[in-house]
C-alpha cells in the first residue's frame, strides 16, 4: 500500500468535492479571480474531470481595478483550459463609475464585488459556486465549511452551518439556495507554492519579484499599474523589487519588498515569514469583522 | 617545529625562555628542544639579548600597522546626519566626502579625512556603488539597451563637451538607527565619485528637479539613473522637455546594472 503525501491527500481531497458538487449541482460554475488560488483550483478541476474540458464555466466578476498582467493571464488560461469565460461586471458600477479612490475601498468592494457576484449567480441561474477560498487566510474564512450554504438572497449565516464529519458534506440545497464551496479550503498558503512548483502550474508574474513602480500609501507599496492611479502633488513612484503575496484590485492591494523571483525562493521566504499574505489587502482593514460581514452579506 | 603559526606574545614568551636556558649553559640543540623553536631562530634571540638587553628579545610586532583611526563621536555623526539632510550651499549635486569632510571642520573644528567620512557612508549602507556599465555582447537585453539608447546619447553629450553622470534613489534601512528608513538620492561623477543627499520620505519631484538642474549647470548632461518612475511625473517631463541639454535615460527594470 503507498502512503499518499500530504499534497497528494489534499488533492484528492480537493478533487472528490469538485466531483461531488458537478453529480449534485444543476448548474455549477467556477469562480475565477486570476490569483494562484485560483490556478491551482483551474489546475485541479481539468485533472478531476480529464480527458475532458471541465464540465462548468469559469466566472470573472470584474471590477475593472485589476492588474493589467491578471487580465492577460485571465484569458489565456481559459483559452488553454478549453472553458467559457464569463466576465461580469456590475452595470450599476460602471454607470456610477464606482472606484476605489473616490468611493473608498468599502463600497468599491461591495458594488463591484459582492453586488457583483450576486447579479452573475442570478443572471445565469447557478446553484454552486466553487471559490479559491482557505482557512489559513482569515479569520471568518477559518470557521466556513467547504459547502457554505447561501439563502436565496445569497446571505451567509455562521452561526447556521452543518457539520461535515469524516469529509461526509450533506449537499442537500433549499428551493433557491446555493451553495459556495471551497475545494481548497483546507490548504495552506506554502501548500499551495509547493503545489504550484511540484506541478509547474503557471500563474501570474506578479507574484515573482521584480522591480515596479510603487507608491507608499499608509504603509503599504502601491503598485502604479496604469495612469489611472492619482499620485499626491508632486509624487514620484520609485522602482522597488517587490512583489504580490496576494492578488485583488490593484489600488487596494499592497506589495511585499522582496528578493523572491523564483518558485523555491518565494517558498523558502514563505517558511520565513509570520504574517498573513491579507496583510497586504486593504478591504480587510475596513473594520473589526469587516471580511465576516462581508462574507454575510454575498461576498466571496 | 614551524613558528610562524605563533602568535607574537607566545613567540616572545618562547625567545625569552630561550635566552634564559642559554644563560643556565644550555646548547642551542637542547633549548631548541625545550623551547620548540628553530636553531636560528634561538641564534637571533641570544644576539638581540647580547647586543640590547632583555628588551631587545621580543619580535617587532608583525603586519600593517594599525594606525590611529578617525573615530567619529556622537556630535559628528549628529552633525552630517543633519548635513546629508540638505542640499550642499555651492552647486553641487549633492554632498561629497571631501564636502562633508570640510562641513565638520568649519562647524566643529575635527578635522577627519574625506576616506574617515567614506567609511561612516559605508557603516550605514549609504555609499552605493556605481552601475556597471561596462558592455557585455550585444545580444543581451542589458548590451541592447547600453548599444542602442545609452552610447549614442553619451557621446552626443561628449561631442558638446558635457559630462555624463549616473544615479539613482534608494531606500536605505535602518540606517544609522535614528529611524527605520531613509530615501537616498545619489549620483556618481567623475571617477566614480559619490554625491549623495537622504530624505525622511520619497523624493518628491521638486527633489530630482533640483538634482538635475544642479547637473545641468554645468553643462550638458546626461544622467543615468535607476530606481525613479519618472514617466508618471508630469512635472519632470516639463522640466525636461524645457531642458534640451539634458539627457536622461532611465535603466530599465530587472536588468541587474
Amino acid at each position: 500500500m503507498t502512503t499518499l503525501t500530504h499534497l497528494q491527500r489534499l488533492e484528492a481531497e480537493s478533487i472528490q468535492i469538485m466531483r461531488e458538487v458537478v453529480a449534485e449541482s444543476e448548474n455549477p460554475v467556477m469562480l475565477y479571480s486570476v490569483g494562484k488560488d485560483s490556478a491551482v483550483m483551474l489546475h485541479l478541476a481539468r485533472k478531476a474531470f480529464a480527458p475532458s474540458p471541465p464540465p462548468f464555466p469559469l466566472l470573472h466578476v470584474d471590477t475593472r481595478w485589476k492588474f493589467r498582467a491578471m487580465y492577460e493571464f485571465r484569458d489565456r488560461m481559459a483559452e488553454e483550459a478549453g472553458m467559457d469565460l464569463l466576465v461580469h461586471i456590475n452595470p450599476e458600477g460602471i454607470e456610477k463609475d464606482i472606484n476605489p479612490f473616490t468611493h473608498g475601498s468599502a463600497i468599491h468592494t461591495d458594488v463591484m464585488k459582492t453586488e457583483g457576484l450576486k447579479q452573475a449567480m442570478d443572471k445565469y441561474g447557478f446553484d454552486a459556486a466553487f471559490g479559491g477560498a482557505r482557512r489559513d487566510e482569515e479569520k471568518s474564512r477559518a470557521k466556513e465549511r467547504v459547502f457554505s450554504f447561501r439563502t436565496a438572497q445569497h446571505r451567509w449565516d455562521p452561526k447556521n452551518q452543518r457539520p461535515e464529519l469524516w469529509k461526509v458534506f450533506n449537499t442537500f440545497k433549499h428551493k433557491g439556495e446555493s451553495i459556495r464551496v471551497f475545494p481548497l479550503s483546507n490548504w495552506t498558503e506554502l501548500d499551495i507554492w509547493q503545489y504550484i512548483y511540484l506541478q509547474n502550474i503557471p500563474i501570474v508574474p506578479l507574484y515573482y519579484a521584480g522591480e515596479r513602480p510603487v507608491v507608499e500609501r499608509d504603509g503599504a507599496l502601491i503598485m502604479v499599474d496604469d495612469e489611472r492611479m492619482p499620485l499626491e502633488p508632486g509624487e514620484v513612484p520609485m522602482m522597488r523589487k517587490v512583489r504580490f503575496r496576494t492578488l485583488g484590485c490593484y489600488p487596494l492591494t499592497g506589495a511585499v519588498e522582496s528578493e523572491a523571483d523564483t518558485l523555491p525562493a518565494i517558498i523558502q521566504e514563505m517558511l520565513l515569514t509570520r504574517t498573513s499574505e491579507r496583510q497586504g489587502r486593504v478591504i480587510d482593514h475596513d473594520s473589526a469583522a469587516s471580511m465576516e460581514k462581508k462574507k454575510q452579506e454575498g461576498y466571496f | 617545529m614551524i613558528t610562524k603559526h605563533l602568535s607574537p606574545e607566545i613567540l616572545n614568551q618562547r625567545r625569552l625562555e630561550a635566552v634564559r636556558l642559554r644563560l643556565d649553559g644550555q646548547t642551542v640543540a637542547n633549548t631548541a628542544k625545550r623551547t620548540g623553536l628553530s636553531a636560528p631562530t634561538i641564534s637571533a634571540a641570544w644576539k638581540a639579548f647580547r647586543e640590547g638587553g632583555w628588551q631587545a628579545v621580543p619580535v617587532r610586532p608583525r603586519g600593517r600597522h594599525k594606525g590611529n583611526p578617525q573615530r567619529l563621536g556622537e556630535t559628528e555623526r549628529e552633525f552630517l546626519w543633519q548635513q546629508l539632510s540638505r542640499w550642499p550651499a555651492d552647486k553641487s549635486p549633492g554632498w561629497t566626502s571631501r564636502e562633508l569632510a570640510e562641513a565638520l571642520s568649519d562647524e566643529t573644528g575635527r578635522k577627519v579625512s574625506p576616506r574617515a567620512i567614506e567609511h561612516w557612508l559605508e557603516a550605514r549602507d549609504l555609499k552605493p556603488a556605481p552601475m556597471s556599465l561596462e558592455t557585455t555582447t550585444k545580444r543581451s537585453r542589458k548590451g541592447r539597451w547600453l548599444h542602442q539608447q545609452v552610447q549614442p546619447v553619451l557621446e552626443r553629450v561628449r561631442s558638446l563637451g558635457g559630462a555624463h553622470w549616473q544615479g539613482g534613489v534608494r531606500v536605505v534601512t535602518n540606517s544609522d538607527g535614528r529611524q527605520a528608513r531613509c530615501y537616498q538620492l545619489y549620483v556618481h561623477g567623475k571617477r566614480g565619485v559619490l554625491h549623495t543627499c537622504r530624505f525622511a520620505s520619497p523624493p518628491k519631484a521638486r527633489d530630482y528637479i533640483e538634482l538635475f538642474e544642479r547637473l545641468a549647470d554645468q553643462g550638458p548632461t546626461a544622467l543615468i539613473f535607476h530606481g525613479a518612475f519618472f514617466k508618471a511625473s508630469a512635472e519632470i517631463a516639463a522640466w525636461l522637455e524645457q531642458h534640451t541639454d539634458f539627457q536622461l535615460l532611465g535603466v530599465p527594470p530587472n536588468s541587474k546594472l
